[in-house]
């Protein structure tokens, strides 16, 4: 499994605290930037500019990323240009928010 | 666009106003409840009852919004809070102020003027910090012009509070009913409603998770709310133009209903089909303002002005439009500071639980059955002239505000 593939995955793990679906699902995460081979440059948005869980969602994508072998820095960058909107979210995550 | 910002404000500020304002909420109810019999006669300009609106209004309904705005403008309005040493002052000073006055108000009302002067320090102090925090923010929206609106109602409704504490006092100023029902006016509906509708333009489509709605009335609704407002204090101290305070109350509500359309908007286009239980009780307090709204537009417009019915159609306003909004949103809000303060550094490390976790939800959705219940027979008991009656409701709220506050510290140990 190549390194972005590694990171894909991990970044499955990582929970919207408040709506508990995974960032990834939701579409939040837009870009993974890998450079030199250890350094992580994640390129997301959240679901609403002002978003509460700004922090811990950057916490936890770090925390999470450097749990992988070899991955030494991990930088986040909130971006809110393109915004997000529903369409980025997977399948799942739409029957979960409208089943649950 | 790229965001930098830090959002994160000490735990320790919003979380001192917030334990004093559940502590004031359950003393307010349990000296409501020992008054209840002066209360079914209809009988509020005493002592005791103002010792208890006190604190419950400048207690709980202000000191809890005073800690969300340090929890929550810098993250709705991306912008960091001025000071925070000067946030733990003003949080002592405030919380002094209060105290005393409410105490001197029960039983030393001719001195209740000192406490009302440290209330109002603490409150300049609230307002010049939300100024100097506000004055960061880079773009304003309409969130800014509803949270701008309510400080400076907020501002009015401490002189005008202030004047009256004098009156009581000194005694001297002329049109004290005047002053009264725009210190009134100014609180319940400049300062909370200003504020409430402000947040809910945030919080409504983040906690629904609602995407492509207009806000097409959020304008209308501020201009024709600041013209009610004006409109409506002008009529009280002009008493030779009574068709003033029709148009005033109709103002009001016609910037409720415009409110109330973008609200069904963003519920219309939510992406959450099962919303948080706390927050329906909070969107039905919206109904409830509403409702409030009408009846005193058609209060007004049949010039009804029984004492009575005035006063608890104030009452109303208090306990079902802002006390249960205050109470739907704090089951978001405290969950979510302690959640972060524990957990944020955990998440991605280990197994964290989501805000969903830290509250006991079917708990809550029995308390507010029982504050809507209890509110109702409170209503009803009055209505019947029935002591027995509304001691016994009364009762019931005041227990039911003692197990949601335990309800709430719960959270502070998980």
């Amino acid at each position: 499994m190549t390194l972005k593939e590694q990171i894909q995955n991990a970044l499955y793990d990582v929970l919207d605290p408040e709506l508990g679906i995974n960032i990834m699902d939701l579409g939040l995460v837009y870009e993974i930037g890998i450079e030199d081979e250890q350094n992580v440059v994640i390129t997301m948005t959240l679901t609403t500019p002002g978003c509460p869980m700004h922090d811990s969602i950057t916490f936890g994508v770090q925390n999470r990323l450097r749990q992988i072998e070899g991955v030494q820095n991990v930088d986040v960058n909130i971006v809110w240009e393109p915004a997000w909107n529903p369409d980025k979210m997977s399948d799942r995550a739409k029957e979960l928010l409208w089943d649950i | 666009m790229q965001s930098g910002i830090k959002t994160s404000t000490n735990i320790k500020i919003p979380l001192s106003f917030i334990l004093f304002g559940l502590a004031a909420f359950v003393f307010a109810q349990w000296i409501l409840f020992v008054e209840s019999g002066e209360l079914v006669s209809g009988q509020f300009r005493i002592p005791a009852v103002w010792m208890s609106a006190h604190l419950l209004i400048l207690g709980f309904c202000v000191m809890i919004p005073m800690g969300a705005m340090y929890q929550l403008v810098p993250v709705a309005f991306l912008t960091p809070v001025w000071n925070q040493t000067f946030g733990f002052i003003q949080f002592f000073v405030t919380a002094s102020g209060i105290a005393v006055f409410s105490l001197l108000l029960g039983f030393r009302t001719n001195i209740a003027v000192y406490g009302g002067a440290l209330a109002v320090i603490g409150v300049l102090m609230f307002i010049f910090q939300m100024i100097k925090t506000l004055q960061k923010q880079k773009t304003k929206n309409v969130m800014s012009r509803f949270v701008c609106a309510a400080l400076l109602c907020f501002l009015l409704t401490i002189t005008a509070g202030f004047l009256l504490a004098w009156n009581l006092s000194y005694g001297g100023i002329l049109k004290h009913d005047s002053i009264l029902y725009s210190h009134i006016t100014f609180g319940t509906a400049g300062w909370f409603t200003n504020l409430i509708f402000g947040f809910s333009y945030k919080l409504v489509p983040m906690f629904s998770l609602s995407h492509g709605f207009s806000m097409k009335w959020a304008k209308p609704s501020f201009l024709t709310y600041t013209a009610g407002l004006t409109v409506t204090i002008i009529a009280y101290w002009a008493n030779r133009f009574p068709n003033l305070l029709t148009a005033g109350f109709l103002l009001l509500f016609l910037d409720f209903l415009f409110f109330v359309l973008d609200m069904k908007e963003i519920l219309d286009k939510r992406m959450k089909k099962q919303l948080d239980e706390p927050f329906v009780f909070s969107l039905t307090a919206i109904a409830n303002g509403f409702m409030i709204h009408i009846l005193a537009a058609l209060f007004v417009i049949f010039g009804y002005n029984s004492y009575e019915a005035w006063s608890w159609l104030i009452y109303l306003y208090i306990t079902t439009w802002i006390l249960f909004s205050i109470l739907g949103y704090l089951y978001k809000i405290v969950p979510f500071l302690w959640w972060t303060h524990k957990y944020s550094d955990k998440i991605g490390k280990e197994k964290v639980p989501t805000l969903k976790d830290m509250m006991n939800i079917r708990l809550g959705v029995i308390l507010y059955w029982l504050f809507i219940v209890s509110t109702v027979g409170i209503i009803i008991s009055v209505s019947l002239q029935s002591g027995i009656m509304l001691m016994i409701f009364q009762g019931l709220f005041s227990l039911t505000s003692v197990i949601y506050v335990v309800s709430i510290i719960h959270v502070l140990i998980k």
